[in-house]
């Protein structure tokens, strides 16, 4: 129950089409981040497939079920929205019950599932306040609870924690990989905060202006993005580029460190801040000019530009004494992510 | 009071939520076979029928009675005429003189409510005004003196009429201190002067708390640290209204200036009751002559009424083109 | 009592001198207060009084009524009156009749004799009562009651209609996008510039026609699809967020559930403000109803109160209470309600 499958899905306001043809399938009982910048369409495809919105073509199916005409209501699905969208003039107990007693369902039941719910997400004990008496989190509990009694096929959850501050959304998030895990409901998540996508998701969807622009497991896409746009979106701070012409198999980073190259012509070589490290011998690096060190701790962020002045980022463990002005070498032992004229990923032979 | 509001609340709603529970399933299943967009219909539909029967078709209705004859209220007695009605309305012999028009009625009538409206907004607006100034002051108790002025303007245009007839006549108040100040006891409303004089104070009297509001609310809009940046520069009172009060209140005041037009050109009930046009024709108005011509007298003639109120209402769709046109001015204003 | 009045008097912010324009201002709103509130205090006073004392000039303050005495010998109580006799004495005698300029009076005391006293020279006994019967008579005897009842009719049943279709109105207005919306508005629109004395004589016609004529629908229903109404609440329900409406579709509500458990809850502050505007316009109504009720057991209390007023022997006690009747209902709005109305007015410019 809850695999859900898109088929040529796009949607237009007015003239403008807002997603290109998208095609998806998502399996049962998985947890799918639709993840993306804003204004890439990740909200109105959720939207789509809750049925609040009717897409201009293309098929949805739940279970192997057309639903492409079947409204909001009658498609099984819960949404968990990024207002929370509580009813402001019901209690908790009345905004769990309503969507149960619009199916009619026998109170008891109603009750039982209240009951279950307030005991899984710990809010019992607000049953009967209004949702202006609630702190964000317990907001966005009880928004989870209203989808969480429907018993849905799947759920659908528009950038739930957007709103609550860095501390709580840390641990809803954790309780968020929990539930799923408790529930083995399938779920689709809406984000653009990529820690959120990374760390709750089974797969993840990279949406850019309503195109998908890769489908994969976290670590998947972080180690193997098929394209610019991925590897830069993925991936904190920014993976660094260089553009460079390759000639005879090989390309030259700044500073004269050489990469193999399976193509000649221009290529962009991607390598993660992460994976460089300080040069100790005297081999070719890539070279560059500190501009600013952010001293962590744990660890160091350099930010400095490369010897034809491209800036670069680089995340070193530890204290190293650097400073700004200082002249830099780096090197890395993983292979680099190389890229086409076309933007896409070249893979080496 | 607030757990009594509730209980009556409940015993109100109740009934009507059995009904709303009742329409809901044939809705569900207009709705499954429509759409939201059939339920769109159904929502604008008993606004829109209501409407439509009893101010759409009327409007139309309104030209066709203008263009015919006859004392017969339905239209199939009713004998197509073309345009005499307004003829009839608007032709005199010599136009300087009232007398000689062929409806001297209407024209009485209009010049009575052209300078009634003249007196009457010119009185309102200034009162408002002063009050709204103020009420706009740092005064104990404003929210009570902003209650007294309003009280009137609930009071039903009837009762408005009776209490001031009561208080004007021969053994009325006024009269006590009009005697009181050794002067003779008059019968008022009996008098051309002060029966029009009355008709203005009285609806002035009534309405006044309303446009008061208004202005007070466009006062309150205006920045406090407007005025302290001018206490700063020593900048005199009057100035500082001139200046900042009146260009900044303009909006607001523009809509109470037409809104007082509006209704002045429209004036019925108060009057009516307070003086019933009299004594003779001074204070015949356009409204009470409509009313008249159309239903009240022996020598009825609706579609006269018909095309003497096209006239009326040509008026005040000017007017109140221009009401819409300075409240957007005003929330524009507000928006910034 | 001069500790209240410096408390009352007292200013705000500058010290404590007094400038011309204070003087100004609290001689502006007390004489204001005089004569907003003045009148109708003026006619809850008179509508105690007899007919007897309303038509005595200088009139009094306050309702006062004659005193009486039940005399041995007399069926009917005699009225007291302070008599000064011939030889200057001052006396309280009862009245039995009077007889051209003169009046044949009793002493209460010694009911044998009796004693021709000039009118001039007597005085009725009077204390401060209440000449109840001003309401009770007409509310009995007369039509009265049946008019309250219109009236009340009236009001309810165009007040919660309105409420409801315009609601409902407001609601599509304000939460579909479909074909054909701003038509409807702009036609909404161009209806504030057609009062209802512009369409008297073809809305008669039409409420004739419907069958409506001389009855109180016919009063009721061409009030209550008010474009104000409309606007209003279109205006507040456009502040609800989409979000809770697609919340409810989730969760299996139909459309008409979420106008009348969502929407509807939610917009109950306009509602209100609504539902106070309409009571009072419904209750004051008077051209309308004057035209459509031809029928005195149809009649609402305004016109009625006219009708009585407008005779040719204006029986003053009757009206004057019977205006305090219809007064009550908007006193008690304005005693209670008038908070919501003034802050409805600020921010909606309607009435």
């Amino acid at each position: 129950m809850g695999r859900i499958v898109l088929k040529g899905i796009t949607k237009s306001f007015g003239n403008a089409e807002v997603i290109h043809g998208i095609d998806l399938e998502i399996g049962e009982g998985e947890l799918v981040v639709f993840v993306g910048p804003s204004g890439c369409g990740k909200s109105t495809l959720l939207r789509l497939i809750a049925g609040l919105d009717r897409p201009t073509s293309g098929r949805i199916e739940i279970d192997g079920e057309d639903v492409t005409r079947v409204s909001a209501a009658d498609r099984g699905l819960a949404m968990v929205f990024q207002s929370y969208a509580l009813y402001p003039h019901m209690t908790v107990r009345q905004n769990l019950s309503f969507g149960l007693e619009n199916t009619r369902m026998p109170k008891s039941e109603i009750a039982s599932r209240i009951d279950e719910a307030g005991r899984m997400l710990e809010i019992g004990d607000l049953m009967e306040r209004r949702p202006t008496q609630l702190s964000g989190g317990q907001r966005q509990r009880v928004a989870i609870g209203r989808a969480i009694v429907r018993n849905p096929t799947a759920f659908l959850l528009d950038e739930p924690l957007s709103n609550l501050d860095a501390e709580l959304r840390g641990t809803m998030r954790a309780e968020l990989a929990q539930l799923h895990e408790r529930l083995a409901t399938t779920m689709i998540y809406v984000t653009h905060d990529q820690v959120e996508a990374m760390t709750l998701a089974d797969r993840i969807v990279v949406l850019r202006k309503g195109m998908v622009e890769q489908v994969d497991t976290p670590l998947g896409l972080y180690n193997q993005p098929q394209n610019l746009f991925v590897a830069g979106f993925i991936g904190s701070p920014n993976m660094n580029f260089f553009r460079i012409r390759a000639t005879g198999g090989s390309a030259e980073l700044p500073g004269g460190l050489k990469v193999p190259v399976p193509c000649d012509g221009e290529v962009t070589i991607g390598i993660r801040p992460q994976n460089l490290k300080l040069a100790v011998d005297d081999a070719p690096a890539l070279e560059g000019e500190i501009r600013l060190v952010e001293a962590l701790g744990a660890e160091t962020v350099i930010h400095a530009d490369a010897v034809d002045g491209t800036p670069m980022v680089t995340v070193l463990s530890g204290q190293p004494a650097l400073g700004a002005g200082q002249r830099i070498r780096l090197t890395f032992d993983e292979l680099p992510h190389l890229f086409g004229t076309d933007g896409m990923r070249l893979n080496p032979h | 009071m607030a757990g009594f509001g509730k209980t009556l609340g409940r015993a109100v709603t109740w009934p009507l939520t059995l009904v709303a529970r009742a329409v809901d399933p044939p809705l569900r299943v207009w709705q499954r076979w429509t759409g939201t967009g059939g339920m769109a219909a159904v929502f604008l539909a008993p606004n829109l029928a209501i409407f439509g029967v009893f101010v759409l078709i009327p409007l139309v209705l309104n030209f066709v009675y203008s263009m015919t004859g006859g004392t017969g209220i339905l239209l199939d007695q009713r004998s197509f005429i073309g345009m005499e009605q307004y003829g009839r309305l608007l032709e005199c012999e010599d136009y300087t003189r009232r007398i000689t028009c062929r409806e001297d009625q209407f024209w009485t009538a209009v010049t009575n409510t052209a300078t009634f409206v003249i007196f009457q907004v010119t009185l309102m607006v200034t009162v408002s005004l002063i009050t709204a100034l103020i009420l706009n002051r740092n005064i104990r108790g404003r929210g009570f003196f902003r209650a007294v002025f309003f009280f009137p303007v609930l009071l039903s245009p009837v009762v408005v009429g009776l209490i001031w007839r009561w208080i004007l006549q021969r053994q009325g108040l006024l009269n006590l201190i009009t005697v009181n100040l050794g002067l003779e006891p008059e019968v008022w409303l009996n008098d051309r002067f002060y029966a029009f004089a009355a008709t203005v104070g009285v609806s002035t009297w009534a309405h006044m708390g309303f446009y008061t509001l208004i202005l007070l609310a466009g006062l309150q809009a205006i920045p406090r640290d407007l005025y302290e940046a001018a206490e700063m520069d020593a900048t005199p009172p009057m100035r500082v209204f001139r200046r900042i009060t009146l260009p900044l209140l303009g909006p607001n005041f523009a809509v109470v200036l037409v809104l007082a037009l509006i209704r002045g050109v429209q004036i019925f009930d108060e009057v009516y009751v307070l003086t019933g046009g009299g004594p003779g024709t001074s204070t015949l108005y356009l409204t009470q002559y409509i009313y008249e011509v159309g239903f009240a007298s022996i020598l009825r003639n609706p579609g006269l009424a018909a095309a003497a109120s096209i006239l009326m209402g040509a008026v005040l769709v000017v007017l109140t083109l221009l009401q819409l046109w300075f409240s957007r001015r005003a929330e524009g204003r507000r928006a910034r | 009592m001069s500790r209240i009045l410096t408390f009352v008097f007292r200013r705000r912010g500058h010290g404590g001198r007094w400038h011309w324009t204070d003087i100004a201002t609290w001689i502006w709103l007390i004489g204001g207060t005089i004569l907003m509130f003045g009148p109708a205090l003026w006619l809850v006073a008179s509508s105690f009084k007899g007919p007897a004392q309303l038509a005595e000039f200088p009139p009094t303050l306050l309702p006062y009524i004659q005193q009486t005495a039940v005399v041995e010998g007399y069926d009917a109580p005699l009225p007291l009156y302070t008599a000064t006799l011939e030889d200057g004495s001052v006396e309280v005698l009862a009245e039995i009749r009077r007889i051209g300029v003169n009046s044949q009076m009793v002493d209460p005391e010694n009911p044998g004799e009796r004693i021709n006293v000039n009118i001039a020279d007597r005085s009725p006994v009077r204390e401060i009562g209440f000449a109840t019967g001003n309401y009770v008579e007409p509310l009995v005897a007369n039509n009265f009651l049946r008019f309250l009842w219109n009236s009340v009719f009236v009001t309810t049943m165009a007040t919660l209609i309105t409420l409801l279709t315009n609601s409902m109105a407001a609601f599509a207005l304000s939460k579909y996008r479909f074909r054909g919306r701003d038509a409807v508005m702009l036609l909404i629109v161009a209806t504030l510039m057609v009062p209802l004395s512009v369409i008297l004589v073809p809305l008669y016609s039409v409420v004739n026609a419907t069958g409506l004529l001389n009855t109180l629908w016919g009063v009721i229903l061409p009030t209550v699809a008010t474009p104000t109404g409309v606007f209003l609440l279109r205006q507040y329900m456009l502040t609800i967020p989409d979000e809770l409406l697609e919340a409810a579709r989730m969760d299996h509500a139909s459309e008409w559930q979420i106008y009348w458990r969502i929407v509807l809850p939610l917009a109950a502050p306009a509602l209100a403000v609504l539902a106070i505007f309409s009571v009072v316009w419904r209750w004051n109504d008077f051209l309308w109803p004057l035209i459509v009720l031809s029928q005195r057991e149809h009649y609402t209390l305004q016109v009625g109160l006219n009708t009585y007023a407008g005779e040719l022997n204006v029986q003053w006690h009757y009206i004057l209470a019977m205006t305090v009747v219809t007064m009550i209902p908007v006193v008690l709005v304005f005693v209670f309600l008038q908070r919501f109305i003034t802050t409805g007015i600020a921010g909606a410019g309607i009435k």
